[in-house]
């Protein structure tokens, strides 16, 4: 019995123990959710207004012609995979690479991982991925979402791949995230009613394809930048849920060894007693 | 003079949303400058000094790099990649940067893409150099 009891106060102590890490990294992944929150809305009214200014100068008229704009017959797709750096963040990395599976289904791709978890994934695969300078999702700045979006742009004008699409986890509230696949080149003109022309008069310096081509780089990046400031928000927040339920369980089972532990201690104290009487016995 | 609204957002937030009398930036074609009543407007930016006059009076300088500015129904938004307040840029460091990146072009064999970053960092290193 004095076994059984040791047995079960080693289980609680690493149960404990367990428990205490779960407890810290819930903590971690709040406070750092808070920021990332913070960032995001940060960040949302430049990128909203880029969107807006970019998608008035694509609608304006029939006859502005972009290598941006252009549709190609659709061959090549390059993904860009937003996912997390670690794991224990409950379904928050292999939500996402199944979704990306599942959009994928027999198109020919290529794929620019950003994040640990996604680089190590693709490469299991044996993907074709382009490029893996993006390792670390957690340290990208603002510069880094640039040259993703040069080297997209410029595989893009060069023909490497004829469409881009970016996936990431949107942060739709503590208790939901879910993954978002998004088309973002070739840029989706507006469709303008047959025959309508609507003159602007907004005068664009030089000219709106230079401004446009100028822009769209820029866009991509804030796309980017963007989707990474959710991705991370939704990491933090998966981690945070994955981490508290953990937490609940740890306790949960404690609350069971405890009783176990009990028991067992009474047990051990009643056989020692029947031992006693039972010597008292033999003694009288 | 008249006044106009502006707006000034980056990635890292909204910078600056108020009445203003001029704004002038560079843009990809040279330096610009915008006062109320502009026709609706619309050009990407280049890297420079960006300048904007409260209507007290008083101007800020700053260092701006990318993005776009337009002037939409009277009222301005700009755009940038970064946008820093003369009172913000770190001296030192931009001195220091201008350094490492002039020691890097000194060098022979550059690849093009080291030549490109490290030309890149000089010019954004000489633009916050050059506003005191």
């Amino acid at each position: 019995m004095a076994n059984s009891m040791k047995k079960i106060k080693l289980r609680m102590k690493s149960v404990q123990n367990t428990m205490q890490i779960t407890k810290a990294m819930e903590l971690v992944a709040s406070g750092k959710l808070r920021r990332a929150r913070e960032r995001v809305e940060h960040s949302r009214p430049y990128f909203e207004t880029l969107y807006e200014t970019l998608f008035s100068i694509a609608s304006e008229d029939d006859e502005f012609a972009s290598p941006y704009l252009e549709r190609r017959e659709r061959r090549k797709r390059l993904y860009i995979v937003i996912a997390g750096d670690r794991g224990l963040a409950g379904g928050y990395n292999a939500n996402l690479l199944r979704a990306v599976e599942a959009d994928i289904s027999g198109s020919e791709y290529c794929i620019l991982p950003i994040g640990r978890k996604a680089v190590e994934y693709f490469m299991r695969h044996g993907d074709d991925i382009v490029s893996t300078d993006f390792v670390q999702a957690g340290d990208l700045s603002v510069s880094d979402c640039f040259e993703v979006s040069r080297f997209a742009c410029q595989g893009f004008l060069r023909g490497d791949f004829d469409e881009i699409r970016i996936a990431f986890t949107r942060f739709v509230s503590m208790l939901a995230q879910t993954p978002v696949l998004l088309p973002v080149l070739p840029f989706d003109a507006p469709d303008k009613g047959p025959g309508k022309t609507r003159k602007s008069l907004m005068l664009y310096e030089p000219d709106r394809r230079t401004v446009f081509d100028a822009i769209i780089p820029e866009y991509l990046a804030g796309v980017v930048y963007g989707s990474l400031c959710e991705s991370t928000a939704a990491e933090h927040a998966a981690r945070r849920m994955a981490m508290e339920s953990a937490t609940d369980n740890a306790s949960e089972l404690m609350e069971h060894l405890n009783l176990y532990y009990n028991r067992a201690r009474q047990a051990a104290i009643t056989r020692e007693i029947t031992e006693i009487v039972a010597g008292a016995d033999v003694e009288a | 003079m008249e006044n106009f609204r502006l707006r000034i957002v980056t990635p890292d937030g909204l910078i600056f949303e108020g009445e203003v009398t001029s704004l002038s930036c560079r843009t990809i074609e040279g330096q610009v400058q915008l006062l109320a009543r502009h026709i609706d407007y619309c050009t990407a930016l280049g890297m420079g000094e960006a300048r904007i006059t409260l209507p007290d009076g008083s101007t800020r300088r700053a260092a701006c790099m990318g993005g776009m500015v337009s002037m939409m129904g009277g009222e301005c938004r700009l755009m940038a990649i970064t946008f820093e307040w003369a009172e913000q840029i770190d001296h030192a460091r931009a001195e220091a940067s201008k350094k490492r990146a002039e020691e890097i072009l000194a060098r022979k064999n550059l690849t093009e893409r080291e030549y490109k970053l490290a030309q890149a960092r000089l010019r954004r290193a000489l633009v916050r150099t050059g506003i005191r």
